[in-house]
């Protein structure tokens, strides 16, 4: 994994890190540069320290600090020597480089009429290291068809943070977006205009506007942009079939979603949860949920063996919903949101996905 | 006879062609101090105007600069693309130092310089935009003083490189 991102780091700190042993480069998954203070990664899922000799240690006694200057040259490398022309970036805290790795970023901010305008005297990196895992979502996509509309059906994904939502919906979109439904009733369907809308970079890690990792040939990329606003835009100008956004949750996400069904096309979301009772009891999940505009939930998790895909059918859980509280059952009126047991479990891909 | 009036006028000459070259240093360097000035300006274009990232607006006030001081830039964008993960300061630092002599300029502009090299590029545009004005202000004052040495010590040193070459043919006849 170092090797991706060697490029980026001064030569100093490529050299410390290459001195750790070969496993734990090749579970790097963060590499965490603060001025002046121990170097920290996160490799094979655990968080330890790294000396200048590249032996690791849970103990920040010892460990290689890097230098002000280093971390100078990192910021020139990270931003190819002009600070000015990111701004847009510093606001938000984090540059998106070629290869999709992304480095958060922490220092002083500078304030503009009580709003963050910047981040000035850089002293903390975070370089999260992107990994791309085909076929994650390849066994759990037949669950997830719309045989009447012959496309995905709208699907809300959840998973606690670094469960691997964004590789899922990534792989899901490439796989609509070529056409491989991966099922034998979906035989000869074809891909599907895809609409992603990546407010943080993290789905289509976006440089200058093109995607670096690949989202299929039928895909379109809003990059960078907020979601309500960058849905509705796609809407009006793309003409997407389906619509695929990271981490909803904010009142105006809900209109905009409505907006997308009502105009027929299929959303893919994620939200954080860890279960799926949890997301239900968020109140813009939930409004969603109670409409019915999402026809499958499916669950994430990571585990030893892979990425653990629980989907849930909310169509037939909705439609239970109904028979109940028309049988007067006034308590089940939120029955929509906390349907039964998943009726589906798969296994796929990388356990190190982020 | 003949051989020493051959030496004679080549002492001559030679004094003469000191003394204008050392004039026309004088001449130069106000010239060449508002080219810089000039550039600086274009680069804060390219920066503050234009976002363009560092390396390419280098070039750019490169190719649009006149001689010689398109040369200096032209130096620090080369400096930069061949990088070897060295700083920008460093790149700057060392294209400056290398190509200052090919100018008539002097020290006191070489310092204004190199002190942008640890800001160019390292924070926001209105801190770019700061620093490049102070630096053409600077510019400014050494421009003046250089006007000043011009207009005090072009005319002499023109004639005193032809005293002082015929100082020598005296004391040698």
């Amino acid at each position: 994994m170092l090797e991706r991102v060697a490029h980026l780091l001064p030569s100093e700190l490529t050299a410390v890190l290459a001195r750790m042993p070969a496993k734990a480069q090749e579970g790097l998954e963060e590499i965490r540069i603060r001025d002046n203070r121990p170097l920290e990664v996160w490799t094979l899922g655990v968080s330890t320290f790294v000396s200048s000799s590249g032996s690791l240690s849970d103990n920040p006694e010892g460990a290689y600090k890097p230098s002000f200057e280093l971390c100078r040259k990192l910021l020139e490398r990270m931003t190819n020597h002009s600070v000015y022309a990111m701004e847009e970036e510093l606001r938000r805290g984090f540059i998106t480089v070629e290869g999709g790795h992304r480095i958060g970023l922490a220092g002083r901010t500078v304030l503009e009429e009580g709003r963050v305008r910047g981040i000035r005297d850089i002293g903390g990196f975070n370089v999260r290291i992107a990994r791309d895992v085909t076929g994650v979502a390849g066994q759990s996509l037949p669950q997830l068809i719309d045989r009447s509309n012959r496309t995905i059906a709208s699907t809300l994904i959840i998973g606690a943070p670094r469960q691997g939502k964004t590789t899922y919906i990534r792989d899901l979109a490439r796989a609509i977006s070529y056409g491989r439904w991966q099922s034998p009733q979906a035989l000869g369907w074809s891909g599907r205009k895809v609409g992603i809308v990546d407010e943080r970079s993290e789905i289509a890690a976006c440089v200058r506007g093109v995607p670096t990792f690949d989202v299929g040939p039928r895909t379109d990329v809003m990059d960078a942009c907020p979601k309500a606003e960058g849905m509705m835009m796609m809407i009006r100008s793309m003409s997407p079939e389906v619509l695929i956004v990271d981490e909803i949750g904010r009142d105006e996400d809900v209109e905009a979603i409505r907006e997308a069904v009502r105009a027929g096309v299929s959303v893919v979301a994620t939200a954080h949860a860890g279960e799926w009772e949890e997301a239900a009891a968020r109140p813009a999940l939930k409004r969603l949920l109670q409409e019915g505009a999402f026809a499958r939930g499916v669950v994430l998790r990571r585990t030893i063996t892979g990425l653990s895909v629980k989907v849930v059918d909310l169509s037939a859980a909705a439609a239970a919903a109904s028979i109940a509280t028309g049988s007067a059952a006034r308590a089940a009126g939120h029955s929509a949101a906390s349907p039964r047991e998943p009726t589906v479990t798969a296994r796929a891909g990388d356990s190190h996905a982020p | 006879m003949l051989l020493k009036l051959i030496g004679a006028s080549l002492i001559l000459f030679a004094g003469t062609l000191i003394g204008f070259l050392q004039a026309a240093r004088y001449a130069d360097r106000p010239k060449q101090i508002r080219q810089l000035a000039g550039a600086l300006q274009r680069l804060e274009t390219e920066i503050v105007f234009g976002q363009t990232p560092l390396p390419d607006a280098l070039q750019h006030t490169a190719s649009n600069a006149g001689q010689p001081v398109g040369r200096l830039f032209q130096a620090a964008a080369d400096e930069l693309s061949a990088g070897e993960g060295r700083s920008f300061r460093e790149c700057w630092d060392h294209a400056m130092r290398r190509a200052w002599p090919t100018t008539s300029m002097r020290t006191p502009e070489l310092t204004v310089t190199l002190r942008l090299g640890s800001i160019l590029g390292m924070s926001d545009k209105d801190d770019q935009l700061k620093h490049l004005r102070l630096a053409a202000v600077q510019l400014k004052a050494e421009e003046d003083a250089a006007r000043d040495d011009q207009a005090k010590y072009e005319k002499m040193s023109r004639s005193l490189g032809l005293l002082l070459a015929a100082l020598v043919v005296i004391l040698m006849v």
